[in-house]
Parts: structure tokens; C-alpha cells; sequence
């Protein structure tokens, strides 16, 4: 009984310690600017003012900044779950000639930092004519050597027993991997998704660099926009934004979770 | 969310960036290499601007600017301006990544502490003839100039003057305001004093941005950044010392402290804890927002006070044509038509950004405004650092060496000669 106790209080210290400042971004989206100031700060709004969700939604281009944060974020997932995988199973079961060479190549773009390709990244996609575009926000994004990575490493673990069962039963090589290994790996796409979603989401310099009119912003780029001055920061409006720009992750990791406890006990009993 | 050391990490991490591409490219830029229309533009042609024109602008002033173009297509219907209002987070970033991919607009609004760099990297193209250079306030004339060629306007500006609660100074005795270095120090010791102040002024303890209140001390004092070339560094003179060492005392004599938590300059000055603090004309509205009406008759501003002159630092911004445009001269003109008095007026009106042309002051707007003319007046003294590629890594270190000499009491003398030996070390830059 003893012990139980100990464990919920660390629980809800833990517990305390992240929510507080995600409660606090909440509740400050409610308050004035004067009160996001006030020393000493207040918890509750005392003057409680929905002007900022009103000053955000108000900016006539809102809703475009988030159907384009949604679709590239969605392409972008969608992509790395498909192309990862199969990258990754090719990668971990198929023998071909140069596996391990094209493995060592995925593992060495890993190794290099994203700020030093970052300008030639810029470069070449413009010089494809695709600045300012959807395909300019999504291609460079759709197949991530980490992705790559994971799928691979998911896929090792996998017994090739299975394989060779599919091929008794006379699956081809696509329905192997389509219908019996991938279904498998759950956990490792769910890992992935989330992942990529969120790096997609919250992606705030390609979008900007890449964006060259107004249209083509996504949630991030248009929250620095309008909430950061040269001097002067309206601390509302960023919380306000901030809340918005959270609330379809949160969505997104609610529905993915049961997959990502469901297989952490699916790999335990392997 | 966005602090200042994330910005400064943008701000670092592009100009990474964008050496990182020189370098992969496996040649410099060289000053002429943008492929369109390389050859400067020396005059403006008469007659409306036409075709289509892109535009950057940061922040507030992208959001604003649309509408100022209204009017300059009512006055030159042969034009299609597209205005792209760009985040201050990363505006740099943006400009080096276009400015290395060629994707740069016609025209934009830059920061004046860019300039050296962009002029450097030739993305500007330098100001043709025919604009009212006397117009412009001379210190924010000065940010277009690098090397002795001008590169653009001014096009708005700001500077730094002591804001104080005239309710508490009067009951320090303060009923007007001081003019010298002593009259200064002696009102943040009666605030405290008399007045019930924790500090007398806050003044930024070191940190990111303090050189632009500390420059104008060592400015009034006689100091100068670099020599007459804007290649050596001359900050281990006495002058710059002597700056230093007011600014030190105001620590020393605990009128300012170094233990006040950052971002609440205008909770204290509304609480009546620090009720004076040096910064720019926004802070009228931070403090009134921060305060409500109770706080707004009680706000005051003067000029910096005087040692040998008396100096503040001009901020704003300025308005370039990029060499690269294929519009060059309807560039211009929208820049010449945005620097004119009557276009600057109504942009106040729109943006509340302060004139960069002096007639422009005279508009009823602002010249009945109960603060703004006493920045115009201190305009006609403000200074900023001369536009040198590597300004931004010496401003970091500065903010270093003030940060030890405030905090950890690093004498002046020390300091001066620690700013010299780093600034000297990062060199001006350029080529």
C-alpha cells in the first residue's frame, strides 16, 4: 500500500510538471496583454477576453495557413510511412547486390546535419522551378533516411520464417510484404508517423524560405508573423496561435497512442 | 515561445548558412554576380512606375503595407505591386537563402544593422540620382551607407530616449527633467530615495541588445566604434571607457539592478518599482497596454542626457532595390515615392513607424502627439554602428564583456581592452 502511494505522487509532481506550462499557454490565450505582464502573474484569467482567438482568426488568410500546414504535414507522413517501409524491408530482407553499400549511403545522409544542406536543398528545389509550390514544401520531406533507418531496424527483428511461409503458401514477394510483414511493424509506423508529423507541423524555416507569397504559408510562419514585432511581442496572440497550432497534434498523438501501447506489448511478448 | 536567444540563434545559424553555401558553391560572390541586369541603376526615369513589382516587409509593416500600395496604384495605375510580409523570426535567414538562390524580390524593407552584409554580398543595388538625401535624418542616412556608396533609403526610424512616471518624479523633486550625466544619476537616486523606487532606471544588465543603450553613453562621451576607414575597431579609448564607467556606476550604486527579471520593464514602471528605463517609442504602447488609462498622463520622455554631446542610438528601417530585380526603375520609384513627406505621414497613420524624412515631423499627427516630437528631436543626435559585415558576432561580444563588467564587476578599462581584443579578432569583415 505503501509503495502505490509513493508512485502516485510521483506520478502527479510528473504530471504537474507538464501540464503546467501547457495549462499556462491555454489559460494565457484568455488573458490581456497587461495581465500576460502582471507581476505577480495570475493563474486564472481575471479578465477573461477571447480579443486574441478573435485578433487570429480574423487575419483573412487563417484558414489557408492551416489547410496548407494539413496537407503537407499529411502528404508528408503518408509519404514516409510508404516509402520508408518499403525502403527499410528491402533493406533488412531482400539480398541484393550493393545492400549493404545503398544502406551505408541512407546512414551517412543521417550523419549530416540539416543546416548544411539546408542551402543547397534551397538551390536545387528552386532551380527545379519549384519554388513557392505545394511540391517545393512536400518533396524534400517524403522519404527521411531516419525513417529509413527505423523501418530497417523494426524489420530485422521481424523472423524470416514468415516469409518463407508466405512463399509456401504462394505470395508473391509484394503481398509478403504488404500483407504479412508491414501489418507487423505497427508500432515502428506509428513511432514514424508521429514523428514525421510533428517534424512536419512544426516546421517553421523551409516553409518560410521556400514561401515567397503569402499563400503559401503554413501555421508556423504565419504565428511568427503576426505575434513577434521588431521590439514588441503580443504575447496573446502567440498563446492564442500556439493553442490552435497544438490542439490537431494532440488529435494526432491521441489516435496514434493505442497503436504505440498496443505494440509495445505486442514486441514484448516476441 | 520566440526569445531573444532563439532568435539569435536564427539569426547565427543562417549567416552559417549562408557561408556554408559560398563555400559548396566553390567560389565567393563576387559583386556583380547577379545575372539580371547587373549595371547599376544611375537614374530614375520620369513618367509612372509600371509592370509588376514584388515586395518584402517584415512583421507589422508587411501586414500594413498593402495598403499604402493602394495609393501608389491609384497614382500609377500601370503597376502591380504583390506585397510578401515576412516573420522578424527569420527574416534574415530569408533574405541570405534568397540572396544565394537569386530569388530575391525587387525591392524590400531590410534592417539598417543588415546592410553591410547584404551590400556586401551584393544583392543591393546602389541609390540612383535625384533623391533628397538632405531630407533623412542623418543618422538614419548613415545606415544606407556602406563603404561610401549609399544603397537605399531610409525608411522609418526609432531612437532611445529615458522614459520616467512624472507622478513619482515629481515627489523625488524632479519636476523637470535632467540634461547632464549628474542630473541623470541624481534623479535614479532620488526615485529610489524619495520615491520609494526598488531602482532607480533599469537598465539592461548586459545580454543581448544592451550595446544599443550602452553605445549612446560611450557615444556622448566621445567614443567611436571604428576609425574613419570602418575597418579598425577603436573601442580601448578613454571615451569609450569613460561610457562604460557611467554605465558601470549605475550598478555600483545599486540605481539599477542586475537581479530584476527580464521582460518586465513595463509591469516595474507601471508598479512604480523601476520607474525610468531607456528604450524606443513602442514602449508608450507596451507600458499603456501594461497599465491601462491610469498609467497614460503619468508617461514621460526626455532627451538622453548630455556629457560632451548628447547621443541615442537610431534604429528603423530601410527600403532597397536588389540588383537582381528586372524592374529596377519602377522599383526605384516606389522607393522614391515611399520617402516622399506626404507618403511617410500617412504611412505613421497606418503603421505608427516615425518618419525617416524630417518635414514629414511636421504633420499634425505627430506634432501633436505628446511624446513623439521629443524623439524628433533627439533624432537630429542619434547614431548607429557603422554597416559592417560582422556586426552582429561584435555586438554579441560586447554584450559579453557588459554583462561581466555589470554583473561580476570587470572593471571598464578591462572591458574595453576584452571588446577590442574580440572585435579586432572577428575583424569588420567584407571584402
Amino acid at each position: 500500500m505503501r509503495r502505490t502511494w509513493w508512485i502516485y505522487l510521483i506520478g502527479v509532481l510528473g504530471l504537474v510538471a507538464v501540464a503546467a506550462p501547457f495549462l499556462w499557454m491555454v489559460l494565457g490565450s484568455f488573458k490581456t496583454q497587461g495581465e500576460l505582464l502582471r507581476v505577480p502573474p495570475t493563474w486564472w484569467p481575471q479578465d477573461a477576453t477571447t480579443q486574441n482567438y478573435d485578433d487570429l482568426f480574423s487575419k483573412a488568410s487563417f484558414p489557408r495557413y492551416f489547410v496548407n500546414s494539413a496537407l503537407v504535414a499529411l502528404v508528408v507522413t503518408a509519404g514516409n510511412l510508404t516509402f520508408c517501409s518499403m525502403i527499410g524491408y528491402a533493406l533488412a530482407k531482400l539480398r541484393f547486390k550493393g545492400r549493404n553499400a545503398l544502406f551505408i549511403v541512407v546512414m551517412a545522409t543521417l550523419m549530416i546535419p540539416g543546416m548544411v544542406t539546408f542551402v543547397p536543398l534551397f538551390v536545387l528545389v528552386t532551380n527545379a522551378g519549384l519554388a513557392n509550390s505545394y511540391p517545393g514544401l512536400i518533396l524534400p520531406f517524403l522519404v527521411s533516411p531516419f525513417g529509413v533507418f527505423l523501418m530497417r531496424q523494426f524489420f530485422l527483428g521481424l523472423p524470416d520464417d514468415l516469409m518463407d511461409a508466405g512463399r509456401v503458401d504462394g505470395s508473391g514477394e509484394l503481398g509478403i510484404f504488404a500483407r504479412i510483414m508491414l501489418p507487423l511493424t505497427r508500432p515502428a509506423l506509428a513511432t514514424l508517423g508521429i514523428l514525421t508529423f510533428l517534424g512536419s507541423w512544426n516546421n517553421f524555416l523551409w516553409p518560410l524560405v521556400i514561401a515567397q507569397t503569402e499563400d503559401k504559408y503554413t501555421l508556423p510562419v504565419a504565428l511568427a508573423l503576426y505575434s513577434t514585432g521588431q521590439n514588441a511581442q503580443n504575447y496573446g496572440l502567440l498563446m492564442a496561435g500556439a493553442v490552435v497550432v497544438v490542439l490537431p497534434v494532440l488529435v494526432m498523438f491521441l489516435a496514434f497512442q493505442r497503436h504505440v501501447t498496443k505494440g509495445i506489448a505486442i514486441t514484448g511478448l516476441k | 515561445m520566440f526569445t531573444h536567444s532563439i532568435r539569435r540563434r536564427l539569426v547565427i545559424g543562417s549567416a552559417a548558412l549562408t557561408a556554408t553555401a559560398l563555400a559548396l558553391a566553390g567560389c565567393g560572390r563576387s559583386s556583380d554576380s547577379p545575372d539580371a541586369g547587373s549595371q547599376a541603376t544611375t537614374t530614375v526615369s520620369q513618367g509612372p512606375a509600371t509592370g509588376n513589382l514584388t515586395v518584402w516587409a517584415m512583421g507589422t509593416e508587411g501586414e500594413n503595407l498593402p495598403k499604402l500600395m493602394e495609393q501608389f496604384k491609384q497614382a500609377n495605375p500601370g503597376v502591380n505591386v504583390t506585397v510578401t510580409p515576412i516573420p522578424w523570426d527569420a527574416a534574415h535567414s530569408k533574405f541570405t537563402t534568397a540572396i544565394t538562390a537569386n530569388t530575391l524580390p525587387d525591392a524590400a524593407m531590410v534592417g539598417t544593422t543588415w546592410m553591410g552584409e547584404f551590400a556586401d554580398l551584393g544583392a543591393l543595388d546602389p541609390t540612383p540620382q535625384g533623391f533628397d538625401n538632405s531630407g533623412f535624418y542623418p543618422g538614419a542616412l548613415d545606415t544606407t551607407k556602406v563603404g561610401g556608396t549609399q544603397y537605399g533609403v531610409p525608411w522609418y526610424v526609432e531612437t532611445r530616449l529615458v522614459f520616467y512616471r512624472k507622478d513619482l518624479a515629481a515627489k523625488a523633486g524632479f519636476s523637470t527633467p535632467p540634461t547632464d550625466w549628474d542630473g541623470l544619476k541624481a534623479m535614479a537616486k532620488a526615485m529610489k530615495d524619495k520615491a520609494g523606487a526598488k531602482y532607480g532606471i533599469n537598465l539592461q544588465p548586459g545580454g543581448t541588445g544592451s550595446w544599443q543603450t550602452v553605445m549612446p553613453f560611450a557615444w556622448s562621451a566621445g567614443a567611436n566604434i571604428t576609425g574613419d576607414d570602418e575597418k579598425s575597431f577603436t573601442f580601448d579609448t578613454p571615451e569609450m571607457q569613460e561610457g562604460l564607467k557611467y554605465y558601470q556606476s549605475f550598478f555600483t550604486d545599486k540605481l539599477a539592478g542586475t537581479d530584476l527579471p527580464p521582460n518586465q520593464t513595463e509591469a516595474q514602471f507601471v508598479n512604480g518599482q523601476v520607474p525610468m528605463f531607456i528604450s524606443g517609442p513602442w514602449m508608450a504602447g507596451s507600458v499603456a497596454k501594461a497599465g491601462g488609462d491610469a498609467i497614460k498622463p503619468n508617461i514621460g520622455v526626455f532627451q538622453l542626457p548630455k556629457n560632451k554631446t548628447a547621443t541615442s542610438f537610431v534604429g528603423g528601417s530601410d527600403f532597397v532595390v536588389f540588383k537582381s530585380s528586372k524592374n529596377k526603375d519602377s522599383a526605384w520609384k516606389l522607393v522614391k515615392w515611399l520617402s516622399d513627406a506626404k507618403t511617410q505621414a500617412s504611412w505613421f497613420k497606418m503603421s505608427s513607424d516615425l518618419p525617416a524624412v524630417k518635414s514629414a515631423w511636421q504633420d499634425p499627427s505627430i506634432a501633436s502627439d505628446p511624446l513623439l516630437p521629443v524623439f524628433g528631436k533627439q533624432l537630429d543626435d542619434a547614431k548607429a554602428p557603422p554597416a559592417i559585415v560582422n556586426w552582429e558576432q561584435i555586438a554579441a561580444q560586447f554584450d559579453t564583456e557588459v554583462e561581466k563588467m555589470t554583473k561580476a564587476g570587470q572593471s571598464p578599462a578591462d572591458t574595453a581592452k576584452a571588446i577590442q581584443t574580440k572585435a579586432t579578432q572577428i575583424g569588420a569583415g567584407g571584402s
